[in-house]
């Protein structure tokens, strides 16, 4: 399957929570790498991260953002029929997260809930797990959770964040497109190499060493090969768009906002100018949140898109790309949908 | 067709390099101060948004000057 078409599925609603604690890329990084610092910040356009304190988790900030969502929606939680994590951030190994919020968020007990593993590209390919739910008729609402607890101090790109969106069965809401996509041949691109089966961890890979900058680095950090990103990101994805509004007979023009994962601003300009999209149509939040991995199209959405989306049916195209290698599209019409301002927590 | 002097402007424009330095044709890339993966990255954006010429990392690992970078445009 690449491109399909979801009908009676209502984007209902959307939340967003970050963390409280901003981590400055350039002020918070050692004096020693500062001005290197300054020159990065400026290409890959992130100078502010929200960073979670050590007993935060990826959950604990969905866990807000659904309640939020939950209480505007007026939604009884007693009609929620799946809780599904889009994610990599997990509280335990095992069990599935999505089990253990399902209690937390006193769900009950008839919810689907667990997990599925992607990144950066999750959000397309999430909603379309909830959507295929609710469209098939198995289900009449349905709650996506996304995001991450990527951050670290020493590395500049990844920010957390924690999102929810809400679906239901509507007969009368617009069709949701999709195209969805993956390569494993690429899976070394980006990866958390040790800590799997294929290489557990070892005593040797948790002795560190201090690069430059002074962070130490471990055998248990992700790895990514950066051109190979860039070249993936910036070769793959604008043909993707163009295909899928091709296959559904759109033009650019018919589109108010495309989001696309905020993977750093040397990728995100590099697509924008390549499909040849009006900044004012492709808003980012790369400079204050950074790349927030599945989250960053809810992330935006919410801060930068929630008035717009307040003010009556909007058509947005969503591209989320990354870890796996996995991307996907989504054309999505929105109207009436709950929006809350963002959380902090 | 762009020529040496167009490209090593444009080149210097997008890795964007901290410090000012001079750069000609035999130059090597190891000699740059600043020429690291984030160079790299720019070099590659540069020939795809400027030149519409796709070039991948390890076609900029083989290249020892600014020369052979620009021989990439073939």
């Amino acid at each position: 399957m690449s491109q399909c078409t979801l009908r009676n599925v209502r984007f209902a609603g959307m939340a967003t929570c970050v963390p409280k604690r901003v981590f400055h890329n350039i002020d918070d990084a050692p004096p020693a790498i500062r001005s290197e610092r300054e020159r990065l910040c400026r290409n890959i356009g992130i100078y502010t991260r929200r960073l979670c304190p050590d007993w935060q988790t990826f959950s604990d900030l969905a866990f807000e953002a659904t309640e939020k969502l939950l209480a505007d929606l007026k939604w009884n939680k007693a009609d929620i029929d799946a809780l599904i994590i889009v994610g990599q951030s997990p509280d335990y190994l095992t069990p599935a997260t999505a089990i253990i919020l399902q209690d937390r968020l006193q769900l009950p007990q008839t919810t689907i809930a667990y997990d599925v593993n992607l990144g950066c590209s999750g959000y397309p390919f999430g909603l379309h797990l909830v959507g295929s739910m609710i469209a098939s008729g198995a289900i009449k609402k349905g709650l996506l959770l996304v995001g991450d607890r990527a951050g670290e101090e020493k590395d500049p790109l990844f920010s957390d964040a924690g999102t929810v969106t809400a679906l239901e069965f509507d007969p009368n809401a617009p069709p949701m497109h999709f195209d969805l996509n993956s390569d494993g041949s690429g899976h070394k691109a980006i990866i958390l190499p040790v800590g799997g089966h294929r290489e557990p961890v070892e005593i040797s890979h948790l002795v560190g060493r201090r690069d430059e900058g002074g962070y130490w680095r471990f055998g248990t950090d992700l790895v990514l090969d950066g051109p190979a990103v860039l070249s993936f990101s910036t070769q793959r994805v604008p043909p993707a768009v163009e295909s899928l509004l091709s296959h559904v007979g759109m033009s650019k023009d018919e589109i108010d906002f495309f989001v696309f994962h905020q993977a750093n601003k040397m990728i995100n300009e590099t697509i924008r100018k390549k499909l040849r999209l009006p900044e004012e149509k492709v808003p980012s939040t790369l400079r204050d949140f950074g790349n927030t991995s599945g989250a960053s199209l809810p992330v935006t959405m919410t801060a930068r898109m929630r008035d717009a989306l307040a003010q009556g049916k909007k058509r947005v195209l969503l591209c989320g790309f990354g870890i796996g290698l996995s991307w996907g599209t989504a054309i999505v019409d929105i109207d009436s949908g709950v929006f809350p301002a963002l959380i902090e927590a | 067709m762009v020529t040496i002097e167009q490209f090593i402007e444009q080149f210097l424009a997008a890795v964007d390099f901290q410090d000012p330095v001079e750069v000609k044709a035999d130059t090597k890339l190891l000699d740059l101060p600043e020429w690291d993966s984030l160079a790299a990255l720019a070099t590659i954006v540069l020939f795809d948004t400027e030149y519409g010429k796709v070039i991948v990392g390890p076609d900029i690992a083989k290249c020892v000057t600014v020369g052979d970078l620009y021989a990439l445009m073939g």
